[in-house]
């Protein structure tokens, strides 16, 4: 429901949630075997369809614009800023001039500093989220979805669970045990994060383990693991993806939103916590909104230049969602769909 | 059939939505609200900024009473004045130390009564230091408690002659009330019955209240403003914008750059003025470890730290910097004038402490960072609660001045809970830490090296986290707490002052200040420096002073 | 009915092992809510006091299965025991004070997105390459990308600050009576706005995203195809035929997002200052008060399950297919 630690558990489910809500569309668990799935695609979809669609798609292409300008300047903020970016270096609250671009902070901070900085703290803890928490839920998902039965009830009560789980309590058990930064706030975010995708990925997993190409695997006599990753999982590619995608969402809003209630490292450098200083310091209060904006719209770039990505998968993977340049004010049917679907 | 059903529902849903847009569209086109709050408010109010609601509980014995009750609802028997080092008679009028230490007896005030009009009698105080004994504990010295008419005797298993405050500013309750209270740790005590100005409770709701005139008050000429109105706030960012826009009076919390934030947009009726009488704010090493057992390292990196950046970054400018007495604001009077005027350790001074750290083995290496003697570098954590982010602005700027003299210092900055698990355990390298406040030195030097509060490390103590015990200190405090006689005090706090500068038990920072800032747009006759007749702050003994002071500002 | 007993069976399950986590939680984290308190109140307590307070607290040291059990009972019983932060009020009564703003907020802004967001979702597919499609969604997808907090922040400062609009704080203005009076309910709705609108700016995206490509993948469905060729009117097609079967995963959604008011706009009241549970449960963290911490997530948890456990009834009515499977 909104990209910060509200509910993290709220979170998860509505963000993972690609666009397409027909794909899944149980409550908890179980009813989403999704038999009548419009969009369930071809047996067989070549992986590389997938990159060719998002390379000619203009929302895939600002998404990753965006999004590769914040990486590279992730990766040059050491060179472009050599000294430790929290260094105070100058006059307190200064709005932008020539000197500082973006002012400085309440401590006589560098803004543009802190915010490069802040990239890469941001963007590590997203992408490794998203990444391992995907990883964990495909997994979950597939064994789910292979072995069924009693493996698929253990395996969706245990998702459930942590469905339910309150997110930000977690967090502080876990920061207390554990030594604080990146590595608890990581690990707490997977923790709290996989188990969205894991639902999301076992009900996708489960309407192709009924697939015939699958049953058939399974008479031939291949292994669970070579089913499981080379039968079933290329046919998720599209979802795996779009899981990804927003968990790499969630990973960035709920750093920031941790970190901005103080409960993550706040000795970092990231965008959540520049934010976290800069509430600290009363930035609006005496209207330094250059201490406040840049961290969140940093933020807020990033996500949707994620959900840009997210969007023109589903577009690529489902043509009927593909931008439509004629139309005669009623429903069209898509002439362009019945074809791929019968490829 | 279900689809009809479910299609109502859905209209229904619409209707809903409907009516929520008509009241939304409605009520966005009214001008802002003029509200109780409004110009004409006759209410004292103030902030509360750590309590996002509030309950109705004014058990004064419980640990989350509801604000005020101990400075509006109920007194004590004397209040004294950190700012000024006064101490006002209240609900005693005199009080007789004996000569050997081991007993007080109070004279009580005449005329005064409780809230629903039956006097205030000496049964009371026995009565109140029976509850507080039985249900919370403390004043293990105290032997018993006698009323004799309008005098009250306590004496002492062993003379302790701090007692006269702790004893004094003990507040009191009503014996006829509270002998029928069954489980009196338990009460919520919802209707509550005291001495002082502010007892009737009204409008009582989650987000704010208001208490009113005691109708007996026993100084009804000191009772100027109508009542005070709490609001509560999740946190000092609410309450800072209700004193930035004028909504309240009072802002007794932590506000970042206040003569912006605050001053400016008023600054006509708006001041603010932070005494440094808090408990002084330390950099305590942990002296049962390598290398802080050594008292040169300690100095040294006393003098590494830059206190004047550590007070103008680290805490807003709103203090100063500590001297070699490690004393506070607080206790201005008992500085000892010798230990001032030799005075180095806590001066910056990354030479002095360069050479100190060479001197004492701690040679740098070819990195330009220093060693320990086994050859490992020598860093540790400063710990510090996450939460308290003018502490952690304090450990960022130490950590920086370290690096200067070739020392890493990690900022290590986990929940509080944490932090203090493992400084009543003795498991952490440094921290940033408070210290005992009371109204006499006797407990900030107890607490600080003192024998009798230090514990071996694992086992837990809940004071001296630094454990550093001076055998010389132990018998100051000793002869402190026998003395009546304030000069001889006077002498022995001096001789404690020496014992503190000459060991460096822990590296002082700056004396916590004492937040306060308000408006006399609706009341004047606020405290200042100039006449410091209180602090301004709402949750000590001297709140009531300020309480019984205020008038209604005057219409110009 | 077996598939709902099969469900009952699950939630049981899931339930037991929330509350068994919830018992085990707390037991794990290091320090006590005695010295977080010390901590928090630095030199406004004694040290004296730390064992004071632990006596009043109570500390329990019974074995931990004998805990266990009493534990179970007193969750069965309704029993949450008594707040460390709120002391003495027993957890239920502080739950109970406060839970009714949090549904109020989270109730109304939840509606609201959800209803205008799945218009704006039917609309956007109905005339696909028009304003509402091409135009909405980026732009929703945009605002949903800010972190909530800071939207509320930024929405506070400007329409409450600088503009006067709004009030700043709390569920209504202090010294109000409460009670069923248009000057009250007024109060309450203006005390409503900002916080319900932020909160609805950035989950609305999702509701109409969701919509709408649920709408175009039934569009190609042909019993649409089907109501055309009987010649329709496109506005009962679109409203009878199209988002009637649309509706269907926004049902769920619906459903499980009415299961997350109960522990969901934590930052929200935190920033606009509305009593509510969710900052409860923040300070109940901050605090250490294991019995409110305890309390809350159960409220939370139960919440989510009979959420949950409402949709899976209702959709045993709406799609016939569960019943079959």
């Amino acid at each position: 429901m909104t990209n910060s630690i509200e509910g993290t558990a709220s979170t998860v489910p509505q963000r993972t949630r690609p666009p397409s809500g027909s794909r899944h569309r149980g409550a908890i668990a179980g009813n989403d075997d999704g038999g009548a799935t419009p969009i369930a695609g071809p047996p067989r979809r070549p992986g590389g369809s997938l990159v060719h669609g998002l390379l000619t798609n203009r929302k895939a292409a600002t998404g990753a614009l965006i999004l590769g300008v914040f990486i590279v300047a992730a990766l040059l903020a050491p060179v472009l800023y050599p000294d430790d970016p929290s260094r105070i270096t100058a006059l307190a609250s200064q709005p932008p001039s020539s000197d500082f671009p973006l002012g400085t902070t309440a401590k006589g901070q560098d803004v543009l500093a802190l915010t490069v900085h802040g990239a890469r703290s941001s963007l590590f803890v997203g992408l490794t989220v998203g990444i391992v928490a995907t990883f964990v839920g495909l997994l979950v998902g597939l064994a789910s979805a292979y072995f069924g039965k009693l493996a698929d009830d253990a395996l969706s009560l245990l998702t459930n669970v942590f469905l339910l789980l309150p997110g930000l309590p977690l967090l502080v058990i876990l920061a207390a045990f554990l030594p604080p930064g990146l590595g608890t706030v990581i690990l707490v975010l997977i923790v709290t994060g996989w188990a969205g995708s894991a639902r999301v990925l076992r009900s996708q997993a489960l309407s192709i383990r009924a697939k015939d190409f699958v049953a058939a695997a399974v008479v031939a006599g291949e292994r669970p693991l070579r089913i499981m990753f080379r039968e079933i999982l290329p046919n998720m590619a599209s979802i795996v993806m779009g899981t990804l995608l927003a968990c790499v969402i969630y990973g960035i809003g709920a750093q920031a939103g941790l970190e901005f209630l103080g409960l993550g490292d706040v000795s970092t450098v990231s965008w959540g916590t520049n934010l976290y200083w800069a509430s600290n310091d009363g930035a609006l209060l005496v209207g330094a909104w250059w201490a406040f904006i840049p961290s969140g719209l940093c933020i807020a770039l990033v996500a949707f230049a994620l959900a840009l990505i997210n969007y023109a998968v589903d577009e690529v993977t489902n043509p009927r969602l593909r931008k439509v340049t004629f139309r005669t004010g009623k429903r069209q049917a898509d002439p362009t769909d019945k074809g791929k679907a019968s490829a | 059939m279900t689809h009809p059903r479910f299609l109502r529902s859905v209209r229904n849903a619409a209707a809903v939505l409907s009516l929520s847009v008509l009241v939304l569209t409605g009520c966005s086109a009214n001008p802002p609200s003029t509200s109780a709050d409004g110009p004409e408010r006759t209410l004292l109010t103030i902030p509360r900024e750590d309590m996002g609601t509030f309950v109705q509980n004014f058990n004064p014995f419980s640990p989350t009473v509801a604000p005020m009750t101990q400075q509006a609802i109920y007194e004590s028997m004397l209040i004294y004045n950190p700012a000024d080092g006064t101490t006002t008679p209240w609900l005693a009028t005199e009080w007789e130390v004996a000569e050997d230490g081991k007993s007080i007896v109070f004279t009580l005030r005449d005329g005064v009564t409780w809230s629903d009009g039956e006097p205030f009698v000496g049964e009371d105080v026995v009565n109140t230091f029976d509850l507080q004994r039985e249900i919370l504990g403390g004043y293990d010295y105290l032997d018993t408690v006698t009323a004799d008419g309008n005098t009250v005797t306590f004496t002492f298993t062993t003379p302790f002659s701090p007692a006269l405050f702790e004893v004094g500013q003990q507040i009191i309750v009503p014996e006829h009330v509270w002998s029928a209270i069954e489980d009196p740790s338990r009460e919520t005590n919802a209707v509550p019955v005291g001495t002082g100005p502010y007892t009737e409770v009204a409008q009582f709701q989650a987000q704010s209240f208001v208490l009113e005139k005691n109708p007996n008050y026993w100084q009804p000429e000191k009772q100027q403003i109508e009542g005070i109105r709490m609001l509560a706030f999740a946190g000092n960012d609410g309450a800072n914008l209700a004193a930035v826009n004028g909504d309240v009076d009072w802002a007794p919390q932590f506000m970042p750059n206040i003569e912006e934030t605050f001053i400016s947009k008023d600054p006509e009726n708006r001041d603010y003025w932070f005494p440094p009488t808090g408990a002084m704010i330390n950099w305590q090493l942990n002296t049962a470890k390598a290398p802080f057992d050594d008292v040169d390292v300690r100095k040294a990196l006393s003098m590494a730290v830059n206190r004047e950046q550590v007070t103008s970054i680290g805490m807003t400018g709103y203090t100063e910097p500590a001297d070699c007495t490690g004393l506070s604001g607080a206790y201005e009077n008992w500085k000892s004038d010798e230990v001032l005027a030799d005075c180095d350790w806590t001066e910056y001074n990354v030479d002095a402490a360069n050479a100190l750290l060479d001197e004492a083995g701690y040679a740098k290496g070819a990195d330009g960072m220093r060693t320990m003697e086994d050859g490992s570098p020598f860093a540790f954590d400063i710990s510090v609660g996450s939460a308290s982010s003018d502490w952690l602005s304090v450990a960022n700027v130490i950590s920086q001045n370290l690096a200067d003299v070739g020392i890493t210092a990690t900022v290590d900055a986990p929940d509080w809970a944490t932090v203090v698990s493992g400084y009543e355990l003795g498991e952490f390298d440094t921290g940033i830490v408070w210290s005992n406040a009371a109204p006499t030195p006797y407990q900030y030097f107890r607490g600080m090296m003192g024998t009798s509060t230090v514990e071996a490390v694992g086992e837990k103590t809940f004071e001296n986290y630094h454990r550093y015990g001076s055998e010389e200190a132990e018998q100051l405090l000793t002869d402190f707490a026998a003395s009546s006689d304030e000069a001889e005090q006077g002498e022995i706090v001096n001789q404690l002052q020496e014992v503190y500068s000459e060991n460096a038990p822990a590296v002082p920072l700056f004396p916590g200040p004492e937040w306060g800032a308000y408006t006399d747009v609706n009341f004047e006759g606020w405290p200042t420096e100039e006449n410091p007749y209180a602090t301004l702050s709402v949750r000590a003994p001297t709140t009531v002073l300020l309480l019984t002071s205020l008038k209604p500002a005057s219409a110009e | 009915m077996r598939f709902i007993l099969r469900r009952l069976g699950f939630y049981f399950i899931a339930f037991w092992a929330c509350i068994t986590l919830n018992f085990m939680l707390p037991r794990f984290m290091p320090g006590d809510p005695v010295s977080r308190m010390f901590a928090r109140s630095q030199d406004r307590m004694q040290p004296e006091q730390i064992d004071q307070l632990r006596r009043l607290f109570g500390v329990d040291d019974r074995p931990i299965w004998e805990q266990y059990i009493n534990y179970i009972g007193d969750v069965l019983t309704g029993q949450m025991g008594v707040s460390i932060s709120r002391f003495p009020t027993p957890v239920t009564e502080v739950i109970a004070s406060q839970i009714g703003w949090t549904i109020l907020l989270g109730g109304v802004s939840l509606i609201i997105a959800a209803v205008v967001g799945n218009l704006l979702g039917i609309l956007a597919a109905w005339r696909r390459g028009g304003l509402v499609d091409s135009g909405l969604p980026p732009l929703l997808i945009f605002i949903g990308s800010f972190p909530y907090f800071w939207l509320a922040m930024a929405a506070l400062y400007l329409f409450g600050v600088v503009l006067g609009w709004f009030p700043l704080r709390h569920a209504f203005t202090s010294g109000l009576e409460p009670g069923f009076t248009g000057e009250y309910l007024l109060d309450v709705a203006h005390h409503l706005v900002l916080p319900a609108l932020t909160i609805v700016l950035v989950s609305i995206g999702g509701w109409m995203l969701g919509m709408r490509n649920t709408m175009i993948a039934t569009n190609a469905e042909d019993y649409i195809i089907m109501a055309e060729a009987k010649g329709l009117k496109p506005g009962r097609i679109m409203f009878r035929y199209a988002a009637r079967n649309a509706m269907l995963p926004a049902v769920t959604s619906f459903g499980m997002s009415l299961g997350f008011v109960v522990g969901g706009a934590l930052l929200t009241e935190v920033v606009f200052a509305y009593p509510g549970v969710g900052y409860q449960l923040l300070a109940a963290v901050q605090g250490l008060d294991y019995p409110l911490m305890q309390g809350l997530f159960l409220t939370i948890t139960a919440a989510v399950l009979i959420a949950n456990f409402l949709v899976d009834i209702l959709y045993v009515r709406l799609d016939p297919r569960v019943r079959t499977s």
